[in-house]
């Protein structure tokens, strides 16, 4: 009795855990597989086929939107890094970084109020919905994740760096691009790529602010999904979760790289 | 050399005054040692004179030019951290190179310079090493390194062998005399060891818990004719007796309860001391000899028993009461290995000293 | 020459206040601004220019109509379901990752991390080929027989809780494993040592600890979720309304600004109590689980 209350307590757990992961993953199996499905309306496995792939390679749209959602992640990261680290190199140890909890407001509000809150202005503003708009937009989101990142790594550093940097005689433009910048480029580079991906990968927003010239990636996926998709979906979805999958494996091993560096305060 | 004149400077950090209308004078080209307990506000002095603070009143001048408003990087002067502030992402080459660097000094300049001044402070084997491999010791000569190359008027060091082990501490300090023998470069040390500070030192100053300068001289000045009972017994260790001080037909005694008349020399120059003041004598222990037996010649003796003994290695220290509220320290040279006297606990012994050692001290 | 010194010193100061500035307004006008707009715009009249006399409570007065709280209560309700079904099935995955997993924590995380990734239109897409009536589930079980005909999955409340669970899962599983994670297992060993069964010691020790982590992953998961537009929009058929769409219907369809002002208004009031009671009663909890037992 005691030792099937044991084995089941034993397994109970990792039971429950893999039925998790199975629930994560099903869903995902199930669209890439079908992506080979030899059929119009993609329920029903008919055969393999590597067609819809080669449809996608060879859609126009699809280039478009990720054309379109690449100038603008690239634009957001560009101009929130540039922003956020100007504030936060100027800011910290003066009277502005009482102002810093300013940045938290984007990730505490929901989100639909954010993409009403700027369609709003838009329109107030009488602002054509497009590109524009739509890099604003994307910039707010990455300054919400720019400046605290790199304010929190900022703080870490040594202060007396600076002081040392100012005492052998730089200014603190050359101190800031000598030293500061150098210590600060893992933080500045993990929030860049995080922005891109937000960027990327945002929908709602976009939805509100984006009219009908800029149309990103996950726009259209929406658009297809309501108008009712071909297997060309599942395929961009494949590759997308490919690239997606990379990108994760790259960050991680960055941050185990890092880890493993002796010695040197990070 | 230029001199550090510094006037009248206030400090204070949110309502704490540190320092109150302070007044120094550091000759240039010296070593100079500012001595004080932690909390003293000699690193808040320190950096004042780098710029990394500015006093809140008052003035600091290097040779004529008035420096109270200068920014750092604008000042003749280095530093060398406490905590050596080595930039982490640049080898030993790059942060010593650093201030001729961002000069745009010529590569082979720089290159030349870099490696005269590591090999001065021995860290030739070293130059391209990653900051994280060194050893503390290695990382403060880089500090050191890095601070020297500029050729500054003034180099001020922050408590810089704080995180070093005994044997390596002592080693720096020869080192650093004779760096700055051969560079003629005024240092400034401040140290909260008056150990090192004697050791280093051509003038030092002494700065107590209050943010005030008590005393400044030679290190020899200090040590043997202190001017108050916190500078006696801050530098080195020392005998405080209290009593009342008595002249008469030319002879000087200080009365002490319950020990009686101890022959004093009273200099000219100490005004307070006339007959009828309360007084404080220092009387340092290695200037005491202890015995068993009665001896001859000496102007002070006082009978007392030992309670307790500590052996230093290089002299032993005894701890004798000669009245019930008096225990006098007494250290004495282990000059043999087999003495002919051997003193131990409980003895009954005889402390004699000449009354020209005893320094008054206004209470 | 000191004055000199002194004026460039301030310069470089002033320059440096500029420098940080651009951060500050950016916030300022894509964050604040909307935000003043939307709440001014909630008390305008339609069609009228701003002036004190085109204020109006009109648009407050209308949502007297049940209709609206019927609305934000299913929201509400959605959220609620959302986020304490997330903390029930994150949990014990995140506790066994932290806590349990030696050999293979670093391969369970990446993959319990990796669905986040994925976009969200993918993910709910993926879900069709799970739901749909030739889709996955009704497959299998028409295959196995214990269904006759296929159940209709899609369209349901039931596909939208599904597909929000798995959608926020990993903002729930990852605060919980992070508090975890720095989890002091001299602790449990404690607790062990001085006689407490395993199930204890994790109703006593680790769960109260842990609480934190949990309430961190209730809000991240049921914040959002009150407003989340494009799951109920996709696999909820639209026929019944939720907070999001019913916001994107007036502002997009129907073009009625004020009066998709005031609602955002007032189911961002909604919303702000509701959390701040939660706030209020999960402190409750953690003082009541660190103190009564």
């Amino acid at each position: 009795m005691m030792k099937k209350q044991a084995l089941a307590r034993g397994f109970g757990l990792p039971i429950s855990v893999g039925l998790v992961y199975f629930f994560l993953y099903i869903p995902i199996i199930v669209v890439i597989v079908f992506s080979f499905n030899d059929a119009h309306y993609a329920y029903v496995w008919r055969g393999f086929t590597t067609r819809w792939y080669y449809e996608l390679w060879h859609s126009a749209e699809v280039w478009d939107a990720l054309t379109n959602s690449l100038i603008v992640a690239c634009s957001a990261v560009v101009l929130s890094l540039t922003m956020g680290v100007l504030v936060v190199w100027h800011g910290s140890h003066t009277a502005l970084a009482r102002l810093f909890p300013l940045f938290y407001g984007t990730l505490a509000a929901p989100e639909i109020v954010l993409a009403v809150g700027l369609l709003t202005l838009f329109s107030a503003l009488d602002v054509e919905l497009g590109f524009t708009s739509l890099i604003a937009a994307h910039t707010l989101l990455g300054l919400g994740y720019v400046v605290p990142m790199v304010h929190a790594r900022f703080s870490n550093l040594d202060k007396t760096l600076t002081e040392a940097s100012l005492d052998l005689g730089a200014t603190r433009g050359q101190t800031f691009f000598k030293v500061i910048l150098p210590l600060l480029f893992p933080s500045l580079f993990a929030a860049g790529l995080l922005v891109f991906i937000i960027s990327l990968d945002d929908f709602l927003i976009s939805f509100f602010c984006s009219g009908a010239t800029a149309q990103t990636l996950p726009m259209y996926i929406f658009s297809m999904i309501r108008a009712g998709s071909t297997p060309v979906v599942n395929a961009l979805s494949t590759v997308m979760l490919v690239v997606s999958s990379i990108f994760v494996l790259g960050f991680s091993w960055i941050q185990v790289r890092r880890m493993g560096m002796r010695g040197v305060r990070l | 050399m230029r001199n550090i004149k510094i006037e009248g400077v206030t400090k204070s950090f949110d309502g704490d005054v540190i320092l109150e209308n302070l007044s120094l004078m550091i000759p240039g080209g010296k070593f100079f040692a500012l001595l004080g307990p932690s909390g003293s506000g000699k690193t808040t002095l320190l950096r004042l004179i780098a710029g990394l603070e500015t006093a809140d009143s008052g003035k600091i001048f290097l040779g004529d030019i008035d420096i109270t408003h200068m920014p750092i990087n604008e000042r003749r002067v280095n530093t060398v951290f406490q905590n050596y502030a080595l930039f982490p992402h640049m080898n030993v080459f790059d942060n010593v190179a650093y201030a001729l660097t961002i000069r745009r000094v010529p590569k082979d300049v720089i290159e030349q310079k870099v490696i005269k001044v590591l090999r001065t402070v021995h860290l030739d084997r070293f130059i391209y090493k990653s900051i994280d491999l060194l050893s503390g010791g290695q990382q403060q000569r880089v500090a050191l390194a890095r601070a020297i190359i500029n050729e500054p008027d003034v180099l001020l060091l922050d408590e810089p062998l704080a995180a070093l082990d005994l044997k390596l501490r002592e080693r720096m300090l020869v080192e650093l005399i004779e760096l700055q023998d051969q560079l003629k470069t005024t240092f400034v040390y401040v140290t909260h060891d008056q150990f090192e500070a004697l050791t280093v030192a051509d003038y030092m100053a002494i700065m107590n818990k209050d943010g005030c300068i008590e005393q400044v001289g030679t290190p020899k000045e200090i040590y043997e004719f202190p001017t108050s009972v916190f500078v006696a017994s801050f530098v080195g260790t020392t005998n405080i007796v209290h009593g009342t001080l008595h002249i008469y037909d030319g002879v000087q005694v200080v009365e002490v309860p319950e020990l009686g008349k101890l022959a004093v020399v009273a200099p000219a120059d100490k005004v307070w001391a006339v007959d009828g003041n309360k007084i404080a004598m220092s009387l340092r222990p290695e200037k005491i000899d202890i015995s068993k037996t009665a001896l001859e010649g000496f102007s002070n003796m006082l009978r007392g028993v030992v309670k307790s003994i500590v052996y230093h290695g290089r002299s032993t220290q005894y701890n004798v009461r000669v009245s019930d509220d008096l225990i006098l320290q007494v250290f004495e040279q282990n000059e043999e290995h087999f003495p002919q006297e051997v003193i131990d606990y409980d003895d009954q012994v005889y402390l004699y000293w000449q009354k020209e050692n005893v320094v008054l001290l206004n209470q | 020459m000191n004055i000199v010194a002194r004026i460039k010193s301030a310069c470089m100061r002033e320059s440096s206040f500029f420098m940080a500035l651009p951060a500050f307004i950016w916030q300022l006008i894509f964050l604040y601004v909307p935000l003043i707009f939307v709440i001014v715009a909630s008390f305008m009249k339609v069609d009228e220019k701003l002036s004190l006399g085109a204020l109006t409570l009109e648009h407050y007065a209308s949502f007297t109509d049940p209709l609206y709280w019927v609305v934000i209560g299913r929201s509400l309700l959605l959220a609620m379901c959302a986020a304490i079904a997330c903390g029930i099935m994150a949990y014990p995955v995140a506790y066994y990752i932290a806590l349990r997993a030696t050999r293979w924590k670093n391969v369970l995380l990446f993959f319990l991390i990796l669905p986040f990734w994925i976009n969200l239109l993918v993910q709910v897409y993926a879900w069709f080929f799970v739901l749909e009536k030739n889709g996955l589930v009704n497959t299998v079980l028409l295959k196995l027989g214990i269904i006759a005909e296929p159940l209709r999955l899609l369209n349901t409340p039931f596909a939208i809780f599904i597909v929000m669970l798995y959608c926020y899962l990993p903002f729930m599983a990852m605060p919980i494993y992070s508090i975890l994670e720095r989890f002091n297992q001299r602790l449990i060993e404690a607790s062990l040592d001085l006689g407490a069964t395993p199930w204890q010691t994790f109703m006593r020790v680790t769960l109260p600890m842990s609480l934190p982590g949990l309430k961190t992953g209730f809000f991240l998961v049921f914040v959002p979720s009150f407003g989340e537009f494009v799951i109920p929009v996709l696999t909820g058929g639209g026929k019944k309304l939720f907070v999001g769409s019913m916001i994107s219907l007036y502002y997009l369809d129907a073009g009625d600004t004020q009066l998709g002002a005031a609602f955002t208004m007032l189911s961002g009031v909604v919303l702000l109590i509701v959390s701040l009671f939660l706030n209020w009663l999960f402190k409750r909890i953690v003082r009541v689980s660190a103190g009564g037992q």
